[in-house]
């Protein structure tokens, strides 16, 4: 099976400017890459890392290392299974598709603010995700979501708070 | 008294259960006749799935299974069924399933996050046909 590499470019409104004031435009063209896993037999499925801050622009690459099953990276929006908004109102939303073992997916984050995304099968395992695009105070910034209870619990749970990933910042992918 | 109510229930018993001795012939070697369909061609799977080999199973059936197992050489290796630990909770149960093949050498039960076709967890429980079974199927 030969990889293939999907790729969404997430370009927001007033991106250009945020990029240009984030404290992080310096990086902003670098490629972070996320890893979907799961245990030999199936009994846990999850993103590694689940929780990243990047930097307005930043390119992230789902990748599916789990050679017993398939994948997807979903982002959290009305347009895409109906689900309740939980990225940036400026962001394009994206949903990777399943990904078999070796393949991935590609999407550009260029609104600053927080992204919850999830796997479609796993996601009541709580194989969820979230990033970080530029920090609190970027123009157009927008925080996480209001809890509106439309999770699984597995899922709510595996959320990371902002605050704890903010306060990592993008050294902590490396 | 109980010694002889005993044999006679068994006897009753046995001719009340459900027959499964199909002929297990046609489902020895890949591929299963129809309704028999390869998972991998009807969903987002591999063809090869380490631990599960290459699995085949009838649609009405889902999602507990029979899934049949085959080895790389397409060889009947296990009998795997997957049921959805929220319905076993709400008291659903599965009952009279299939088997691909009458010979079972050991049985593996482990639960299973999810994955496509059975997107909730749920618990795989896996009869192996041979010893060498589950070995063939590992990778």
């Amino acid at each position: 099976m030969s990889p293939t590499r999907r790729t969404v470019l997430g370009l927001g409104s007033g991106a250009v400017a945020a990029a240009l004031l984030s404290g992080w435009p310096a990086r902003a063209q670098e490629t972070v890459t996320i890893a979907m896993k799961g245990s030999p037999r199936g009994e846990s499925a999850w993103f590694e890392p689940n929780a990243i801050a990047v930097p307005v622009g930043a390119r992230v690459r789902f990748v599916n290392e789990d050679a017993g099953n398939s994948h997807t990276a979903t982002a959290y929006h009305p347009d895409v299974f109906g689900r309740a908004r939980r990225i940036p109102s400026a962001a394009v939303p994206w949903d990777s598709g399943f990904l078999l073992p070796g393949e991935s997916f590609e999407v550009v984050l260029s609104a600053p603010g927080v992204y919850d995304y999830y796997c479609i099968p796993h996601e009541m395992h709580g194989m969820v995700g979230r990033i970080v695009v530029g920090a609190p105070g970027d123009p157009g910034w927008e925080g996480e979501q209001a809890a509106k209870g439309d999770l699984p619990v597995a899922a709510q749970a595996g959320l990371v708070p902002v605050d704890e990933i903010v306060a990592a910042g993008p050294e902590a992918n490396r | 008294m109980i010694g002889k109510i005993a044999p006679i229930a068994l006897v009753v018993g046995m001719l009340a259960a459900p027959v499964w001795a199909h002929d297990e012939g046609p489902l020895l070697q890949a591929p299963p006749p129809e309704p028999y369909v390869k998972v991998s061609d009807v969903l987002p799977l591999p063809e090869f799935i380490p631990g599960l080999g290459t699995l085949y199973v009838d649609p009405a059936t889902l999602p507990a299974g029979p899934f049949l197992s085959y080895d790389h050489e397409g060889k009947l290796s296990a009998t795997v069924y997957m049921t959805p630990i929220e319905d076993l909770e709400n008291g659903v149960s599965f009952d009279d399933l299939g088997v691909g093949s009458h010979t079972v050498t050991s049985v593996d039960i482990y639960y299973n996050a999810g994955h496509p076709g059975v997107e909730s967890p749920h618990a795989h429980v896996v009869l192996h046909h041979d010893e060498d079974a589950k070995a063939r199927l590992a990778e």
